[in-house]
């Protein structure tokens, strides 16, 4: 929109004094509009984030309701999400945003903006850290689940501050900022393509979940998840209506969470004054992550019903949530119909490695590890294989011809670096959060008494159940708390 | 900028020289210009009318998120009645805003005490206000009554909830946010005549005062006339906690008042697509940062409430209490509801800290009045919304007070700040006129109701719960199919197929919490 007077002047005739001044007038006009249009730029892009940002925290809400019907201890596991959101906007604001979106910076780190210093910027507004404060308690939300039932309150604060304030920061680092080292968006590119890693399948839910796995691991099962036989028992959750209430507020959320993750809405692909442009990505990465879901939750529902005889509501719940959590990579840069592809699979994973995990007698009472860890990786993987070159293109722009999928003909370069990437996120989560556990654990801060665990934590250390009935004051508070017995 | 946007074809016809095609050319390149900036100002209107809407759609998920922290909060036997409470404080509150509350609110011109224009909202959409205004304005009146009936909730008659709910929707709040909100109020910070209280007016952005102390002094009227429920105080005087049946629920609603909470404080700028003054950070920052900001202080209020009132309540009952959490956070959010537009990130986590703090002051002092408020609703939202009101006449910062309430450049801000003492003295008046007017009108409306005795349940209703007696029954249903119960009990098993033999009912008799 820029109009510059000395080009526009001879254009306007002969009569230098005139052409000049009505060369300014009309270049005046045009950047009045032009300032305009960038106000209003900023509105409509602000407003967009603005509101997934306010869907992706309804996650949160969608987490608690979920974990809670999940289990049997629900004050102490509701307690937790609701410190994940406060905590970890109070270590997100001071410096969990500065490591990860701090810079100009290194590869590894960020180190600007703390405290929300120098904010807003050129580069960041003040919704840019609402909508990442968002996903990061999403990251430790994700971990809560799989520890859920048997672990300290001191532990949840301790572990949780640290994933949110240090280990997902980093994360996000490494691949969503410019100067992260395998950033699809670094001037010097991973295996020249960069990890096209869109909403987080790695950063967000492979983090969480392999964060769920070390503690969940370190500290084994609850008591009576296996007899003595070795046998699993189901420990079934209190609430399947909280599960479903859950899992919609999840579903609802996760519009925030993918098609969000382009930040901008009011951006043009080629030319300007087309019908295509951001915002036809924006409603096909909505259209895939549906897909991707909804295809799972069947897969699952059939899958489920072969090999157990029951249509059951929590594994079709779990099995949506594995095919969101694995689309949730390439959500931006697949076909719809490969999201099909990525749904179904993405429930033979979490089937799978449910198996994998009885077999090894591993008790995650959400299934988080084996959901967001497994089909996770599954959804890195399935982008370096389904991205389509048109696509990454649109949403990664300034480098043409990037590598893409493999089975779209782009060669095995993405695929490499995603690769890659599900290996340094293993690494990098083992060699921090594992250790953090083994220290909890040491110190007898991580697992409850069996004691606590056999009376239920809710009446030990959080004032009493969640449920309270009562008939009548005079024959004093009468409460029946029905919890799964521990199998015949 | 609207007038750089103007081009006139006379201005501009005498620099292209003087053939005569130049005043054809002038006009040409001016219809252009015109056709642009018309449709920039349809755009306009989209932008902020979409922000607007959905702004008050959020607003109105609070309405949820009360139903569910109130359903959660009483003794199961209630539950039907308060949730039946909160759907009609919505519609109820819709019925009576669209027909005058609307219009003594924002009925402009009009007086510094009450608006007289739009009754049924007629003549709108005008110039001034639009369909989308109105719908977050009720959603806000329908939050106010809401908040009253959390205060008493679990031994009011139904009668007495209609009565109550249509007054407060329908008059006394909307005269408060004519006062504090519309361009008319005598203690408005945005007066249109310049005639500003103390030349400057009261600064309370998103209603700390207008809609949360105005909700929870009326509560505390309430739930002061009709006195504590049986058995909050034992024979001896001693508090006895009645605790709700639900945490589960509790958390629900928490939640969701927070999700509404970002319709609630970022929505009230009520436009998105207005621009700051370029010179001082540059075109990136607009009102767009300031939502953001607001955003951002809200969550950090909200964020440092609840970890202050864990930690307080962990020393002092030595719980990790999911309730008083959740409690503690909203408590944040009603203290930061003035002065989030205003104020730096940082002093919001001053606002959430000592927010934590009055609340649990608050309820001290509550327990030792003998005062039974179900929710804490009039310690939560009247205690600390005043907090609020008073942090946001000591913390102001001065440039964002000019940006957001721009036309009277050097405006008095906050104490602390460096502002001088002005804005905390209207801020001061604020409280003391919203605790009189609520009082002299609620009190009184109270008093009446509970003279005709129509306030307060019989003590066999209440002894029974409500849900039995009036409205047809327990909110929840269990089936015990061992003993083929059709008794109203609370025999609760589970209903579902499960592979193992049926567990073993134990009763487990749990004292009182004392």
């Amino acid at each position: 929109m820029a109009c510059s007077v000395d080009t526009l002047a001879p254009f306007l005739g002969p009569n230098t004094t005139n052409a000049v001044a009505a060369a300014s007038y009309i270049c005046n006009q045009f950047s009045g509009v032009s300032d305009r249009f960038v106000d209003t730029g900023y509105a409509i892009d602000s407003t967009y984030l603005l509101f997934s940002a306010y869907l992706v925290f309804s996650m949160q809400l969608g987490f608690a309701m979920l974990l809670a019907g999940s289990v049997r201890n629900t004050m102490n596991i509701m307690l937790t999400n609701v410190l994940d959101a406060a905590a970890g906007g109070l270590f997100y604001y001071l410096f969990g945003f500065a490591f990860a979106l701090g810079g100009p910076s290194n590869g590894f780190i960020g180190r600007h903006f703390f405290g929300l210093k120098e904010i807003p910027s050129n580069s960041f507004d003040y919704m840019n850290f609402l909508y990442q404060w968002a996903f990061a308690i999403a990251a430790a939300g994700i971990t809560s689940g799989s520890i859920a039932e048997r672990t300290q309150f001191v532990a949840y604060l301790i572990y949780s501050s640290f994933l949110t304030g240090f280990v997902y920061p980093v994360v996000s680092h490494w691949f969503w900022t410019p100067d992260g080292w395998a950033s699809p968006t670094n001037s010097n590119l991973l295996f020249g393509s960069g990890v096209i890693d869109f909403a987080g399948s790695g950063v967000v839910h492979m983090v969480g979940g392999i964060a769920g796995f070390y503690g969940a691991l370190i500290e084994g099962p609850r008591i009576g998840r296996y007899d003595h036989t070795g046998r699993s028992v189901a420990l079934r959750g209190h609430s399947a209506s909280l599960v479903v209430l859950g899992t919609f507020l999840l579903w609802f959320g996760w519009y925030g969470f993918n098609p969000g993750s382009f930040n901008k809405i009011l951006v043009t692909y080629g030319a300007s004054g087309g019908y295509y442009g951001q915002w036809s990505a924006v409603g096909r990465t909505a259209v895939t992550t549906t897909l991707a879901g909804c295809t799972a939750a069947l897969t699952t529902l059939f899958g489920k019903r072969i090999l157990s005889g029951h249509w059951n509501v929590t594994d079709v719940c779990n099995g949506l949530l594995g095919g969101f959590a694995a689309i949730t990579a390439g959500c931006s840069v697949v076909e719809p119909w490969a999201a099909i592809i990525c749904g179904f699979v993405a429930a033979l994973v979490l089937i799978g490695f449910n198996m994998l995990a009885e077999k090894f007698k591993y008790d995650d009472p959400l299934e988080a590890a084996q959901l967001h860890g497994g089909c996770g990786a599954w959804g890195i993987i399935f982008t370096g294989l389904f991205a389509k070159g048109e696509f990454v293109d649109q949403v990664y722009p300034g480098k043409p011809g990037r590598p893409h999928g493999l089975f779209m003909g782009g060669g095995g370069k993405l695929l490499g670096a995603h690769i890659i990437q599900i290996l340094v996120i293993i690494g990098w989560v083992s060699a921090t959060m594992g250790p953090l556990f083994y220290i909890l654990h040491k110190f007898k801060l991580l697992r409850i008494s069996s004691e606590d665990e056999m009376a239920g934590m809710d009446l030990t250390r959080h004032g009493g159940f969640a449920y309270y009935h009562e008939e009548d004051p005079k024959l004093g508070m009468q409460m029946r708390r029905i919890e799964p017995t521990t199998s015949t | 900028m609207a007038s750089a946007m103007t081009c006139s074809a006379a201005e501009l016809f005498p620099h292209l020289g003087s053939s005569a095609n130049a005043t054809a050319a002038a006009e040409f390149i001016c219809s252009r210009f015109s056709a642009v900036s018309e449709y920039l100002t349809n755009t306009t209107y989209a932008v902020d009318t979409t922000y607007l809407l959905f702004s008050a759609y959020l607003v109105f998920a609070m309405q949820l998120g009360f139903a569910m922290l109130c359903a959660g909060s009483v003794r199961a036997k209630n539950t039907m009645n308060i949730m039946l409470t909160n759907v009609l404080d919505a519609a109820a509150g819709g019925f009576s805003y669209y027909l005058f509350g609307f219009a003594f609110a924002f009925g402009a011109p009009s007086n510094g005490f009450i608006g007289k224009h739009f009754f049924g909202l007629k003549e709108f959409p005008s110039q001034a206000f639009d369909y989308s205004y109105f719908l977050y304005q009720w959603a806000f009146a329908i939050a106010a009554a809401g908040i009253t009936s959390g205060s008493i909730a679990e031994r009011t008659q139904f009668v007495a909830y209609l009565i109550y709910s249509s007054f407060l929707t329908g008059f006394v709040y909307p005269i408060v946010s004519h006062w504090f909100w519309s361009g008319d109020g005598w203690a408005s910070a945005s007066k249109t005549d310049g005639n500003l209280l103390l030349r400057f007016g009261v600064i309370d952005f998103a209603g700390s005062g207008v809609v949360h102390m105005v909700g929870g002094i009326a509560g505390l009227w309430g739930a002061f006339i009709e006195g504590p429920r049986i058995g909050r105080f034992d024979r001896s005087g001693r508090s006895v906690a009645l605790r709700g049946h639900s945490a589960s629920l509790v958390v629900l609603g928490t939640f969701l008042l927070w999700f509404g909470w970002y319709g609630f404080n970022p929505g009230s700028f009520l436009t998105i697509l207005k621009s700051y003054d370029h010179t001082i950070r540059g075109t990136y920052y607009g009102q767009w940062s300031a939502i953001g900001r607001t955003a951002v202080t809200t969550t950090l209020a909200g964020c440092t409430a609840a970890l202050t009132t864990l930690f307080c309540k962990r020393l002092l009952v030595a719980h990790w209490n999911v309730v008083d959490v959740c409690n503690g956070l909203l408590g944040g959010f009603a203290a930061i509801t003035s002065g989030c537009a205003v104020v730096e990130p940082w002093a919001a986590i001053v606002c959430g800290f000592i927010a934590a703090w009055v609340l649990i002051g608050f309820n001290a002092l509550a327990a030792k009045l003998k005062y039974d408020d179900p929710l804490e609703a009039a310690q939560l939202h009247g205690g600390c919304g005043s907090w609020g009101i008073i942090f946001t006449g000591l913390f102001a910062k001065k440039e964002y007070v000019n940006e957001v309430y721009p036309g009277f450049p050097n405006r008095p801000y906050g104490l602390f700040m460096g502002g001088g003492g002005k804005l905390l003295g209207a801020q001061v008046i604020q409280v003391v006129v919203i605790i009189g007017w609520v009082s002299v009108t609620m009190g009184p409306l109270f008093y009446l109701l509970h003279k005709f005795k129509l306030l307060r349940i019989s003590r066999d209703d209440e002894t029974a719960g409500m849900d039995l007696t009036r409205h047809g029954g327990f909110a929840y249903i269990y089936h015990d199919e061992d003993e083929g119960s059709s008794m109203p009990g609370f025999k609760m098993t589970r209903v579902e197929p499960t592979n193992t033999s049926t567990p073993d009912h134990q009763n487990r008799s749990v004292n009182v919490v004392v």
